[in-house]
C-alpha cells in the first residue's frame, strides 16, 4: 500500500490533475443503519463521483459540507464497529488545510491528502483528535478508491436504490450509499465506462468489477524500457501519451463490456494477480514530467488523396537514363519511376546492386568492374574463413557451430515452395548457406540471426551470383542491422515509431488497441524484422523491396507500409471486437492475403496526407523526416538530388555511400 | 449451459529447428510440411479436445527459438498452464539446452511453485535415423528434473503428438484438483473458471 499511498499524497497538489467525469449528488450514507443506539433517520448527504486522477479512475464519496451536525456525526463514528480508518498524509499539510477548510477546492485538496488505509478500527478506537474534529468527522463518510481495488458493487432495492462496494481487501466495509434521489443507473452506467461489470455467479444483484489486463502490456513496457535510448525515455515520459493511454483505457472499456465474461476466464490466473499489483504503479508516471512537452491535440489530417501508380521500369527505361561511360544520371527521376511502379524484373539484377548501394549511381562501366574485382577477392577470403576451420577448432568454437548450425537449419526452412530454392540438393541451398556462413565472418559479433536467410533469399534470386548476393546483402543488412541486434534496438525504435505514426493517423484505432494492451504493436513485429518478407507473395517482396529502397517518398516508408496494412484491418478488428490475443493471431494470418500495389497505393496516399498536413507534431516529421532540408527530394524537385550525390567521391572499396545514407537514417531514428 | 470449457495455455520451448511449429501444425491441423518456415514472432492455435470427460481449449503458443528474440517470447510465458520442452533426438545441443529453457520459463512466466509446475518433456524427430540423444538419456533427465513425462514424437508421422498433449492436459486438470480440494478459497476460483461454451454477457 505504501506506493498508493504516496502516489495519492506526491500527485494531489495541483488539482488540475483530477478530471470529474461523473458527479451525482444527493446519494446518502445512513450512519446508523448498522449500529445500535444511533438516531435511525441520521442520513449523511454528499455527492458521488467518478475522477480521472492522472489516469487514475477513482470512485469518491464526499459528503456535502453542510449536510451533517458534526456532534452527530461524533457520536456516529464512535460507535461505529466498521468504519474506514483515515490517515493525513502529515501533520504539517493537515494543519494547512485546516485552515483553508471552508471552500471547495481545499476541501477537494482534503480528499485528495487523506488515504485508505483499508483497516476496520475498533470500535471507539478510530483516529478522532479533538482539535481536529470538523474536519475529521466531515470526512468520515468519506471515501475514495481506485477503481482497481474495487472487487464489486451489490445493488439492492428498498424502496430506492443502494449500492456497497466492496474492495479487494475483504476485510473492509464501506457504509452502502442510498440513491434517495436516483442516478443509481446512470452512476453504474458510468462505471461501466472503466470497469468491466458482470454479474456474478451466485448473486445476480452482486456485480462483480474487473480492470482489465496490464500484466502483458507491462512486460512490452518493460520489453521497451531502455533509459539509454533517448527516445523510448521521451516516449516513456511523454505525458501526452500517458494521459492519452489512460483515456483510451477509459473510452475503450466499454468494449470488454460487451465482452461478457468470456474474456475474463481466458485471462490466466498470474495474470489477475499481476493485475491486481500494477493497478498501481501506472500512476507514478505523470509525477516526474517534463515541462515542455508536445501536446498533440486530435488532427485533421484532411482527405487522403488518391494515388495512381505507374508501371515498372523497363530495361530500356532503365539504359536510356546510362551516359555513355555507364554513368546513372537523373537519379531522381529515375528512382522516382521505381518507386511509382517499381522494376521490370529482367533490370532489377543491374538496377538492385544501385538501389542497394553496392554499386555508387555516378560511376562508369570502369568502376563498377572494379569494383567487382575487388570484391569478389574480399568475399572469398573471407569464405576461405570459414571453410578453412577445421572439425577440431569448430568444436572449441562454439559460436561458430551455433551459428552454423542455426543456418544449415534455416536454410532448409527458407522460401522452399520456390523454384530456386525447391527441392533436395539445390545449388540455391548452398550458396544461401555459403553467403550466409560468409556474412558471419563478415561481421561476426552479429553473426546469424533468424530472420536474415529471409531478407538474403529474394537478393540471391534477383542477383544469381554469389558475390554480388552477398554484398547487396551487406548493403541492406546495413539498413536492418539494428533489428537483429542484441538488445534489438531497430525493433524497439520502430515499434515505438509506428505507435507514434498510428496514433496520429487513427487515434480512435489506437485506443482500441491500446485498451487491448497492444498500443505497442507488438503483432507487426514479424513485418518490421523481415520487412513484409512473410506477409507477401515472394514477387509482391520483390516489388516492395525495391519501391522501399528508393528511400521515397520519405524516410521510414515502411512504417507507413504498416498503417496503410493496419488502416485496412482495422474495421475487421473493432467490429469483431479483438482482444490481444486474436489481433497478434488475425495479423500473423494476414500473411500472403496482401496485394501489394494496394498497400503502396494506400501508404503513398498516408504519406501525401500527412506531407500535406500544416501544423504536423514535430515527433511525426523526425520519424518521416519531412521537416528539414534532408527531406527526400524526390518528388518535390526532381532535379535537386545529384548535386548532393556527386559532391560525394565514390569509394568502390567501402560502400561508402551507403553507408552516409544509413548515418542519416541513425540521426533521424535517434531525433 | 449444456457443456462447460477451460482454456488451458500450453507453450512450445525449445532450440531453433527441433520442431516446435511442426509438432503444434500437426496436432492442430494433422499436416506436416517439412520445409515449413521458421517461425518469426509468436504464433498460436487453438485445439478443442476432450480429455477424461474435460472439454479443454488448448491454446498453443510456438515461439522463435533463437537466444536473441528473448525479450520479444518472455512475455508471452506468462499465464502459461503447462510448458512443453522440446528437443531434437538427433541434435545433443538441443537436449543439453533443455535446462536452460525451463530456467528461463520458470523465470519469465513468474511460476509461483516451479517445483510442481507441469512441465512435458518431448524428445521430437524420432524418425531420424541419427540419433545422438538415446531414451534412457532423456529419461533420466526427466527423472532427476522433477519426473516431467518424457514423450519421443515425430511430427512427420505423427508419432505420439496428441497422446504427448493429451498428456500435458491431464497434468494441468491434476494439478487443479489438487490445488481446489487443498484450498477450497475464491482465490483458486479464479484458477481456471470454466466458462459456459458461446455464452456471453447475460
Amino acid at each position: 500500500m505504501s506506493a498508493w499511498l504516496s502516489a495519492v499524497c506526491g500527485g494531489i497538489t495541483h488539482r488540475d490533475h483530477a478530471q470529474v467525469l461523473f458527479e451525482h449528488e444527493g446519494v446518502f450514507i445512513h450512519p446508523g443503519s448498522e449500529d445500535q443506539g444511533l438516531e435511525p433517520d441520521l442520513l449523511v448527504s454528499g455527492s458521488l463521483r467518478i475522477i480521472d486522477k492522472d489516469a487514475e479512475i477513482m470512485v469518491d464519496y464526499r459528503p456535502l459540507e453542510d449536510s451533517v451536525d458534526p456532534t452527530n456525526m461524533l457520536c456516529a463514528g464512535k460507535d461505529s464497529s466498521s468504519v474506514v480508518e483515515w490517515a493525513q498524509s502529515s501533520g504539517e499539510r493537515s494543519a494547512q488545510l485546516l485552515e483553508t477548510q471552508q471552500s471547495y477546492e481545499t476541501e477537494w485538496d482534503m480528499i485528495n491528502a487523506v488515504t485508505f488505509r483499508k483497516r476496520v478500527c475498533a470500535n471507539g478506537e478510530g483516529s478522532l483528535q479533538q482539535q481536529q474534529q470538523p474536519v475529521q468527522e466531515r470526512s468520515r463518510w468519506a471515501f475514495s478508491f481506485g477503481l482497481g481495488d474495487l472487487r464489486s458493487v451489490a445493488v439492492k432495492e428498498e424502496g430506492w436504490t443502494f449500492i456497497i462496494f466492496r474492495l479487494k481487501e475483504s476485510s473492509s466495509v464501506l457504509p452502502p450509499l442510498h440513491f434517495h434521489q436516483g442516478g443509481s443507473t446512470e452512476f453504474l452506467d458510468s462505471l461501466r465506462r472503466f470497469a468491466m461489470l458482470t454479474e456474478s455467479a451466485d448473486d445476480v444483484s452482486c456485480l462483480m468489477v474487473s480492470t482489465p489486463n496490464k500484466a502483458l502490456s507491462q512486460s512490452f513496457e518493460n520489453l521497451l524500457d531502455d533509459n539509454n535510448f533517448g527516445l523510448v525515455h521521451k516516449f516513456k515520459k511523454d505525458p501526452y501519451v500517458t494521459t492519452l493511454g489512460g483515456f483510451s483505457k477509459v473510452t475503450n472499456y466499454i468494449f470488454d463490456a460487451f465482452r461478457g465474461t468470456e474474456e475474463q476466464h481466458q485471462r490466466p490466473p498470474e495474470e489477475v494477480a499481476d493485475l491486481l499489483g500494477e493497478v498501481i504503479p501506472g500512476l507514478e508516471i505523470n509525477q516526474q514530467e517534463e515541462p515542455g512537452f508536445e501536446v498533440i491535440t486530435r488532427i485533421d489530417l484532411g482527405t487522403r488523396p488518391q494515388v495512381i501508380r505507374g508501371s515498372p521500369v523497363s530495361v530500356e527505361d532503365w539504359t536510356k537514363q546510362q551516359d555513355q561511360e555507364g554513368r546513372m544520371t537523373n537519379v531522381p527521376e529515375l528512382k522516382h519511376a521505381i518507386f511509382k511502379g517499381g522494376l521490370c524484373h529482367a533490370v532489377r539484377k543491374e538496377a538492385w546492386k544501385f538501389l542497394l548501394g553496392y554499386f555508387p549511381w555516378e560511376s562508369t562501366t570502369e568502376e563498377r568492374k572494379a569494383l567487382q574485382r575487388a570484391k569478389t577477392d574480399e568475399y572469398f577470403r573471407m569464405k576461405l574463413q570459414w571453410k578453412s576451420v577445421s572439425e577440431e577448432q569448430e568444436r572449441r568454437n562454439s559460436r561458430l557451430r551455433d551459428y552454423r548450425s542455426l543456418i544449415e537449419k534455416d536454410v532448409n526452412r527458407t522460401d522452399r515452395t520456390n523454384r530456386f530454392y525447391e527441392g533436395l540438393d539445390n545449388p540455391g541451398l548452398v550458396l544461401l548457406h555459403d553467403i550466409l556462413m560468409t556474412y558471419c565472418m563478415f561481421d561476426f559479433d552479429l553473426g546469424y540471426v533468424q530472420g536474415m536467410s529471409d531478407l538474403l533469399s529474394p537478393i540471391l534470386y534477383v542477383m544469381e551470383n554469389e558475390v554480388d548476393a552477398f554484398w547487396c546483402f551487406v548493403s541492406f543488412m546495413d539498413q536492418m542491422h539494428q533489428n537483429f541486434e542484441e538488445q534489438m534496438q531497430g525493433m524497439k525504435t520502430q515499434l515505438i515509431q509506428l505507435s507514434t505514426l498510428l496514433r496520429l493517423l487513427d487515434l480512435a484505432f489506437w485506443n482500441y488497441l491500446e485498451a487491448q494492451d497492444s498500443g505497442y504493436l507488438y503483432f507487426c513485429f514479424r513485418w518490421l524484422l523481415i520487412r513484409f518478407k512473410r506477409e507477401l507473395s515472394f514477387q509482391d517482396v520483390l516489388r516492395l523491396w525495391e519501391v522501399m529502397w528508393t528511400e521515397l517518398p520519405c524516410q521510414n516508408f515502411h512504417l507507413l507500409v504498416c498503417c496503410a496494412i493496419l488502416d485496412s484491418e482495422k474495421q475487421k478488428i473493432m467490429e469483431e471486437n479483438y482482444g490481444f490475443n486474436e489481433i497478434l493471431k488475425h495479423i500473423n494470418e494476414l500473411s500472403m492475403k496482401l496485394n501489394v500495389e494496394e498497400i503502396l497505393q494506400k501508404s503513398e496516399g498516408i504519406c501525401l496526407q500527412i506531407r500535406n498536413c500544416k501544423d504536423l507534431p514535430q515527433s511525426i516529421s523526425a520519424i518521416l523526416g519531412l521537416d528539414s532540408a534532408v527531406s527526400s527530394p524526390g518528388l518535390a524537385d526532381p532535379g535537386s538530388g545529384p548535386a548532393l550525390r556527386t559532391a560525394h567521391r565514390p569509394d568502390p572499396c567501402s560502400n561508402g555511400l551507403f553507408r552516409e545514407t544509413s548515418s542519416n537514417n541513425k540521426v533521424a531514428f535517434i531525433s | 449451459m449444456t457443456t462447460k470449457t477451460s482454456l488451458l495455455k500450453v507453450i512450445l520451448l525449445g532450440d531453433g529447428g527441433v520442431g516446435k511449429s511442426s509438432i503444434m501444425n500437426r496436432y492442430v491441423t494433422n499436416k506436416f510440411d517439412a520445409h515449413l518456415f521458421h517461425t518469426i514472432g509468436v504464433e498460436f492455435l487453438n485445439k478443442e479436445l476432450e480429455v477424461d470427460g474435460h472439454q479443454v481449449t488448448l491454446q498453443i503458443w510456438d515461439t522463435a527459438g533463437q537466444e536473441r528474440f528473448r525479450s520479444l517470447r518472455t512475455p508471452f510465458y506468462r499465464g502459461s498452464d503447462c510448458c512443453l520442452l522440446t528437443f531434437s533426438v538427433d541434435d545433443s545441443q538441443s537436449f543439453l539446452n533443455l535446462g536452460n529453457w525451463k530456467k528461463e520459463f520458470i523465470y519469465y512466466a513468474d511460476v509461483k511453485e516451479p517445483e510442481k509446475f507441469p512441465f512435458v518433456v518431448l524428445g521430437n524427430k524420432l524418425d531420424v535415423t541419427e540419433r545422438q540423444v538415446s531414451s534412457e538419456e532423456a529419461q533420466q533427465w526427466c527423472q532427476e528434473n522433477g519426473d516431467y513425462p518424457y514423450y519421443e514424437t515425430s511430427a512427420k508421422d505423427a508419432t505420439n503428438v496428441a497422446v504427448a498433449f493429451e498428456e500435458a492436459v491431464r497434468r494441468v486438470l491434476a494439478m487443479d484438483e489438487r490445488t481446489d480440494h487443498l484450498i477450497p478459497t475464491d482465490t483458486v476460483k479464479l484458477h481456471r473458471k470454466p466458462r459456459s461454451a458461446g455464452a456471453c454477457c447475460s
